[in-house]
């Protein structure tokens, strides 16, 4: 059995070491643009921030693939894929024939609409490139912007403040993270981002920027200008499948899935930020673009590739913050619509700064925000992944005295 | 291999098992220092309450597969190959709580301790008592449980035990008599009693 | 959003006040309550000794670790002997209450305590009649040192039943010989207490518990008692006054001072100051309209019950009424101050006097009060808190606009039997018709553990509507002013029988008798209606009730009330369900040795039924008409 998987982020990763468990005799080749050890994509910001090293970031040996005799093709993207002759073509080098193929490439930064974007020091924070080249420049720089108030943006502002850098973040909605949090926790972050020193803008966006080879201003959407030596663009990814065959394997904004991470043309598997399946909390496909995921759905997919069938019934989005002071861990539907269907319970202990978002569909838990006190936020993981029906009140997860006892009957 | 089995209907909330869990997680292994030392020793176990003020001794159940593995963002989560007890490398762990998202149960805390780099706060659970257990040991918290709500049996006979149990409840003689000391069952329902006046 | 602690009372201000303590970022009592759970099972229960230092030990109630202590003390040991010195400690701080004000009488009777006098000459005639002094021709001051010396005695080793114990039928005190519980002196049970329960002495448990019974009876009928007739006599017997309660109290333009604890020896001379017109005319120097004193807590009753004085709060609203930020000082001496209101009122402006050497406090200013000083003292205590009424800080200040609940208060068994005509018959003839069905006493503290008042007032209006009197004391007092009880209005909620017998008298439904020591006016009421009727305590259909009981105090009054003859139902369980023995003994066996015994019951609406219920079984058993419960 030949396996070919496109892509070396944690997804496909996974899906390899999974593969290699269940079927010690297939052939697997990996397909990938990073030539660096597989790493913790989520820890660069940390590096950016000064709290790791970058010799920190592998999450597997050096001589990952030669343990698990993967063939390695490093430094290459794919060109195409020949589904009808089950070949992929890659840019460098010949076809590879496939008998599984797992589509596990991730998702690129999402480009803005500014002139200007070709300027020097204008950096998207996604690999660990990207901070290298960032680390490289700030130290002849002084003023940076970072436009978007998604996680992204949010680390890049911290990390550059960490390194001394006066830093501005622009974002277009009222708050930081309002994809992830409510109006009540992102005023609270808002709040204690500005009581560290970070400077934001909200309701606002970039139009052009302009430099002489080296950026230095941006042109609002306010009519203003300001001006700034280095930029960090987080306005989040787009799901990189411009090589795949829209005619023959279904495409949304990511490759649609199955419960088994297959996509419509069977054989064809797609895992991570690349592809789109159904979300739990949300009850809709979506692209939940965060490691967990990726890790979580790169192994499934690797089960059913080396021929065990297991379903996955969705993704689930989740993140959690801890910066500065504040703790933050968001998980499931956040934001519903206001319909009887849902029942939201907010409850706070403002003198401790603990704020809890509890989102039900009847007796389900659907979605949770919490600040600080977020020990016990695996609890609501577990509820929401497994769509348990709770047989205490809703309100006992609100309370600070909430432990797993609590669900025990 | 024998392990810690729970018997969440014999815990009484008087803690001692935080107690010497935190001394036996301590520099100095005994109580009256440990409390004085820098930082704090912590204890793994965690007691909550239960809904109707009664306690519960939380602790890490080193699933397989377990959760926090794979959420791990740094690798510092891994499994000790010879006694499959869940461990947390303080070295390599950054903090960012991804293991206490993924964990069903809540029993991660977040602390300073000395197994780490002094003034960085890690991710800490129960680890076995693993040395103990090399030393011969049993774990800190089975030592001082007196109420028998933490044992340290095989999990086949705890099993068995309870299964012998529930088959002596359904006879029809054993179904008269309450399992739970009288006293007890009185302060049960007196504490639910007590409780149920925040319902009005 | 929802607020987890906008559930934790029933009353209106408490909820304001709650929300504001959140706001200003101040702990209360509640949350320290939460941070304690689970609670420990083997305290819980009972089972945990630290008499001495073989242990601590715990015997475990499953059954299979430690079944005894290491001296071989077992479950019934345990819990008995700490229920005898949770009783022990009650009886010692009533009784000590009660010394202090013998020494201000003895002070007075010597010139040596300026400020304070004889103001009831008659009733320290009568009290040292009984004490079997000889009256006629003597001065008042020569009689009350005489009488001081007298009740000294009480106190002491030397005799062998306390004088007041005469005041309880004959019928009772041959339960007491019999039981061989007749208190002998009121130091001693207390200090014999603390001999049995030391390793190795008294190591049975009915034996212990009997003597915890003697115990609280040199509580009731020795220290409580004597403490209640000593302030009528220095400080006047009460009468039926109108006052007002709740937070609504305090006044935004007057300089606020709040007394707390227990003693009027203490009190009353705040009082004095308040009205001194020099420093009447300081406050309105200083830009006010004058000088508010109200009361919380037992202090607060006792100038409630004499003056009319108003209260702000009970036990659990101590910390809440300082969050108003509207309070000057609080004064206290001694008992249910908890010691984190000095933290409290260092979030305010707030001055906190400690006024007992017996009673220091975190975060307090000591002013030694002496019966020789104390006068003085007050002045200067309260000019103070006039200088302090420019620190206020107008932007943490928030007095909930709620109106003050007007309330009747100052009903001594003077008073009820004066209200009946001056003897108790027309009471005794409306519980025979069966329009008045019976009386229960609901007394007692809060605590966090119930529902803040929901245990008094939900009990109360229950009772009330099934024609039972209610008579009440303590912090019970403070939720049924708050809840509107003791007006005539309250009637409205009264069963047909009470609202007619009460309203022909012109009282309230729910009788404020007083402080918590003042709980022997309602033994002094029970003797008296069975010494009318020629039965005992026991055969009356009269009942007790502490819904939300927190302290040791309260045990030994639950104790001396059973102990007497009169069935006690408590909300909170006490620490004894280690011993399933001593659960029995006081919840059935205790029937045979005193004619009464404990019930427990959180629920107040459970709790009102038993309570009915055994009221109408007295009922029955003294051949009147009863009621089916």
């Amino acid at each position: 059995m030949e396996y070919v998987i496109l892509g070396n982020g944690i997804a496909g990763v996974c899906a390899a070491e999974t593969i290699r468990q269940l079927d010690g005799g297939g052939g697997i080749t990996m397909v990938a643009d990073e030539t660096f050890t597989p790493y913790s994509r989520p820890m660069i910001s940390m590096v950016l921030a000064g709290q790791v090293a970058s010799d920190q970031l592998p999450i597997r040996s050096s001589s990952f693939y030669e343990d698990l005799q993967i063939t390695a093709v490093l430094g290459n993207r794919v060109s195409e894929i020949d589904v009808d002759q089950k070949r992929v073509m890659i840019h460098s080098g010949p076809a590879l024939h496939f008998d599984k193929l797992l589509i596990a490439t991730g998702a690129d930064p999402r480009p803005i609409k500014a002139e200007g974007m070709n300027l020097k020091n204008i950096f998207f924070m996604r690999t660990e490139a990207h901070i290298r080249n960032m680390l490289a420049a700030i130290p002849q720089t002084k003023k940076a912007l970072v436009l978007g108030g998604g996680l992204v943006g949010f680390k890049a502002a911290y990390g550059l403040l960490q390194r001394g850098l006066d830093v501005t973040m622009l974002i277009t909605s009222d708050y930081p993270l309002s994809m992830q949090v409510d109006a009540t926790a992102g005023r609270l972050i808002l709040d204690e981002l500005r009581d560290y020193g970070l400077k934001v803008r909200v309701g606002i966006s970039v139009e052009a920027f302009d430099g002489n080879g080296s950026v230095t201003g941006a042109h609002l959407s306010d009519g203003t200008r300001t001006s700034c030596d280095l930029v960090v663009v987080g306005k989040g990814v787009l799901p990189a499948l411009s090589f795949v065959p829209r005619d023959k394997i279904d495409i949304d904004l990511g490759i649609l899935v199955n419960e088994q991470m297959e996509t419509s043309t069977a054989g064809i598997f797609a895992a991570g930020d690349v592809a789109e399946c159904v979300d739990i909390s949300r009850k809709t496909r979506w692209v939940n673009a965060i490691w967990p995921e990726a890790a979580t759905q790169g192994r499934i997919a690797g089960i059913n590739m080396a021929g065990r069938q297991v379903s996955y019934k969705g993704s689930l989005s989740r993140n959690v913050l801890r910066i500065l002071n504040l703790d933050v861990m968001t998980m499931g539907l956040v934001n519903p619509p206001e319909t009887p269907e849902y029942e939201v319970i907010c409850a706070g202990e403002p003198r401790r700064r603990t704020y809890r978002k509890l989102v039900f569909r009847k007796n389900i838990l659907t979605g949770a925000v919490l600040i600080n006190a977020i020990e016990q936020g695996g609890i609501f993981m577990g509820l929401i992944q497994n769509e348990i029906p709770l047989n205490v009140p809703n309100s006992v997860l609100s309370q600070p005295s909430f432990n797993v006892k609590q669900l025990m009957i | 291999m024998k392990q810690v089995v729970v018997h969440p209907e014999r815990c009484v909330g008087c803690m001692q098992c935080m107690a010497a869990c935190a001394v036996a997680h301590s520099q100095t292994k005994q109580m009256h220092t440990a409390i004085m030392e820098a930082p704090l020793p912590k204890p793994r176990v965690h007691v909550g309450v239960g809904l109707y003020g009664e306690g519960f001794p939380n602790r890490c159940r080193h699933c397989n597969p377990a959760p926090c593995m794979p959420a791990c963002l740094s690798g510092a989560i891994f499994r000790d190959t010879e006694t499959a007890t869940v461990l947390i490398n303080p070295d390599t762990c950054i903090n960012c709580a991804s293991c206490a998202m993924a964990c069903p149960y809540g029993v991660i805390r977040f602390h300073e301790d000395w197994v780490a780099p002094p003034g960085k706060t890690i991710a800490a659970k129960c680890d076995n008592c693993d040395e103990r257990r090399a030393k011969g040991l049993i774990p800190a918290c089975v030592e001082v449980c007196k109420s028998g709500a933490l044992t340290y049996e095989e999990m086949a006979a705890a099993m068995k035990k309870k299964t012998d149990e529930i088959a002596r409840s359904v006879s029809a003689a054993a179904m008269e008599e309450s399992h739970v000391p009288a006293g007890l069952a009185l302060l049960a329902a007196a504490k639910k009693a007590q409780l149920a006046t925040y319902d009005h | 959003m929802d607020a987890i602690y906008e559930n934790y009372t029933v009353t209106e201000d408490g909820r304001a006040l709650l929300k504001k303590a959140e706001n200003d970022q101040v702990e209360t009592v509640w949350d320290r309550h939460k941070a304690q759970q689970p609670h420990c099972g083997y305290c819980e229960t009972g089972l945990s000794c630290r008499n001495c230092i073989m242990g601590p030990c715990r015997v475990d109630p499953f059954g299979e670790g430690p079944q005894q202590g290491v001296c071989g003390a077992d479950a019934d040991i345990i819990v008995a002997r700490n229920l005898a010195r949770m009783i022990a400690a009650g009886a010692a701080s009533h009784s000590d209450h009660g010394r202090d004000l013998v020494e201000v009488l003895l002070k007075v009777a010597e010139g040596r305590a300026p400020g304070y006098s004889i103001k009831e000459p008659g009733k320290l005639r009568s009290v040292a009649t009984e004490y079997g002094l000889a009256v006629d021709g003597k001065d008042d001051l020569t009689l009350a040192g005489e009488l001081a010396d007298a009740m000294q005695e009480d106190y002491g080793t030397r005799k062998s039943s306390v004088t007041l114990l005469a005041r309880a039928p004959e019928k009772r005190r041959a339960v007491w010989e019999k039981a061989g519980i007749i208190p002998r002196g009121i130091d001693r049970e207390t200090s014999e207490a603390m001999h049995r329960t030391h390793m190795g002495v008294d190591n049975d448990w009915v034996s212990i518990l009997l003597h915890a019974m003697r115990n609280a009876l040199s509580d009731g009928w020795g220290g409580s008692m004597i403490a209640t007739e000593v302030s009528d006599i220095l400080f006047g017997i009460p009468q039926p006054n109108k006052s007002t309660a709740n937070i609504g109290v305090l006044q935004e333009d007057k300089v606020n001072i709040v007394v707390h604890g227990h003693n009027p020896v203490v009190s009353e001379t705040v009082v004095a100051a308040c009205n001194a017109p020099k420093l009447l005319k300081l406050a309105e120097e200083k830009g006010a309209s004058g000088i508010n004193l109200v009361g919380v807590c037992c202090t607060g009753n006792e100038l409630m019950m004499r003056h009319g004085l108003p209260m702000a709060g009970n036990h659990l609203m101590t910390e809440l009424v300082l969050v108003t930020g509207a309070v000057e000082m609080m004064i206290v001496d001694y008992q249910c101050i908890m010691p984190s209101i000095g933290q409290t009122a260092a979030c305010y402006h707030t001055k906190m006097i400690s006024t007992s050497e017996k009673a220091k406090f975190p975060g307090m200013e000591h002013h030694e009060f002496s019966p020789e000083n104390a006068y003085e003292k007050a002045q200067e205590l309260v000019k103070a808190a006039v200088d302090n009424y420019s620190r206020r800080n107008k932007n943490r200040v928030a007095i909930p606009a709620i109106q003050p609940q007007e309330v009747v208060s100052g009903l001594s068994v003077e008073a009820v039997i004066n209200a009946l005509g001056g003897t108790p018959d027309p009471l005794i003839e409306a519980i025979k018709a069966g329009k008045i069905r019976g009386a229960v006493g609901v007394v007692g503290c809060n605590n966090p553990k119930i529902k803040h008042d929901y245990g008094h007032t939900h009990l109360t209006s229950q009772l009330i509507a099934n024609d039972i009197l209610v008579l009440d004391t303590g912090c019970v007092s403070v939720a049924h002013a708050k809840a509107g009880f003791k007006t005539l209005d309250a009637l409205e909620q009264a069963g047909p029988g009470l609202k007619e017998v009460c309203g022909a008298l012109g009282i309230p439904p729910v009788l404020h008798v007083g402080s918590c020591v003042d709980n022997v006016r309602i033994l002094v009421l029970v003797a008296a209606l069975a010494n009318t009727l020629g039965c005992d305590i026991s055969d009356l259909p009269v009942a007790g009730s502490a819904p939300e009981w927190y302290s040791e105090k309260a045990a030994t009054i639950g104790c001396y009330f059973v102990a007497s003859g009169v069935f006690t139902h408590l909300g909170p369980m006490p620490p004894v369900t280690g011993s399933m023995n001593v659960v029995k003994l006081l919840t059935a066996g205790l029937e045979d040795v005193v004619g009464a015994t404990f019930a427990v019951e959180a629920d107040p609406q459970k709790a009102s039924r038993i309570l009915i219920g055994h009221i109408e079984k007295k009922r029955k058993a003294l051949g009147l008409d009863s009621r089916e419960a």
